[in-house]
């Protein structure tokens, strides 16, 4: 004797057969019901810079550009669609507890030196102090020192050449009252240009160190 | 004698741990209760100046929020029942080896583009179940339901 509910529903009339085909349907629809969407907006950064995002699924892409625009995706398959432009309001609703927990954005300061050399150019601003100040704001003690060269000369020599900038910046650091264990020194020769150019062009802009302050 | 041994002992600890701080993906700046960090099949506890890494799943409970600054210089922040993972962090731009792959589960993120996004605007790509985001050097403020 056959058991089970599969023996049970084919024993059961027409119209109640129907009845679960129904309730499957309605399952299978709560199912898809249930899959996510996504929602993105665009804000301008700290500086009030506005990049750009693209939102892609397999049925399309949408690019958003301006600040406050929104998309949505509600599944993989269809493309994405515009959802307006959000106001500062409805933006601080929908992510109140994000924003709220930002963590300072990080921040940069430039050191530039001389030609082929360890020794700060002597219009170089002292920041040191301002950014002890930056540090102290914060939760956790964090600084980049990184150090950087022009195209001037070979690519091994920048190397050391950008190490012994960054070194030359931190000692300042350091002096100025800044833990030793806070830093974290590194260092790109001519391969980070803040000004790009071609190989062996002479660019007192890239002879520089970058302090970033997390 | 013993004290400085001791202390020498202390530094050289120190020195062991400083290359895995390097290593990590970021760190975490800003953090309200509940939340955990998944990796390696453990779950670790959410602790303000505690290193991230590539891997890691960050879980928000309902009152969560966790922040983090990323090696590059980006910024996450999490919102409240919030699923974030990690999938790779890759910051090595004298090589230029850079990549930030990352995926929201669930929940709320606002994110702001570092270091990867300046060097490689390709390279910085949020995953959610319904669309992939690309991210060109920018701030975003994204949603999953």
């Amino acid at each position: 004797m056959p058991s089970g509910i599969f023996h049970r529903i084919t024993k059961k009339s027409f119209g109640q057969y129907k009845r679960y085909q129904i309730y499957f349907l309605v399952l299978g629809g709560l199912l898809v019901g249930a899959c996510s969407s996504t929602s993105v907006v665009l804000v301008p950064d700290p500086d009030g810079k506005v990049g750009e995002v693209s939102v892609s699924t397999a049925g399309g892409e949408t690019i958003l550009s301006q600040a406050g625009e929104s998309a949505e995706a509600t599944s993989a398959e269809s493309a994405p669609s515009r959802s307006g432009t959000l106001s500062d309001q409805e933006i601080g609703e929908m992510f109140s507890a994000a924003l709220a927990n930002e963590p300072l954005p990080p921040k940069r300061y430039l050191f530039y030196f001389e030609f082929d050399s360890a020794s700060l150019r002597p219009d170089a601003e002292p920041k040191t102090s301002e950014i002890d100040r930056d540090l102290k704001a914060r939760a956790v003690c964090e600084i980049s020192v990184i150090g950087h060269s022009d195209r001037t000369g070979e690519a091994n020599y920048n190397r050391s050449l950008s190490l012994r900038r960054a070194d030359a910046v931190a000692g300042l650091l350091v002096k100025q009252g800044v833990p030793q264990e806070c830093i974290d020194i590194r260092y790109y020769g001519e391969s980070d240009p803040l000004i790009p150019t071609r190989d062996g062009v002479p660019e007192p802009r890239n002879r520089r160190v970058e302090v970033e302050v997390r | 004698m013993r004290i400085p041994v001791l202390f020498g002992g202390l530094l050289a600890l120190f020195s062991i741990q400083a290359p895995a701080v390097d290593q990590s993906a970021g760190s975490i700046k800003t953090y309200q209760p509940t939340a955990v960090i998944a990796r390696d099949r453990t779950e670790q506890s959410v602790q303000i100046g505690g290193p991230v890494h590539a891997g890691d799943t960050i879980i928000t409970g309902a009152n969560g929020a966790v922040g983090i600054m990323f090696q590059d210089g980006s910024v996450l922040s999490l919102g409240p029942d919030t699923e974030f993972l990690i999938e790779e962090f890759l910051f090595e731009p004298d090589v230029a080896n850079v990549s930030f792959l990352t995926r929201l589960s669930h929940g709320t993120a606002s994110f702001l583009s570092g270091a990867i996004g300046r060097i490689s605007p390709s390279s910085v790509k949020f995953k959610t179940p319904d669309a992939i985001l690309g991210l060109r050097g920018t701030k975003v403020l994204i949603k999953v339901d």
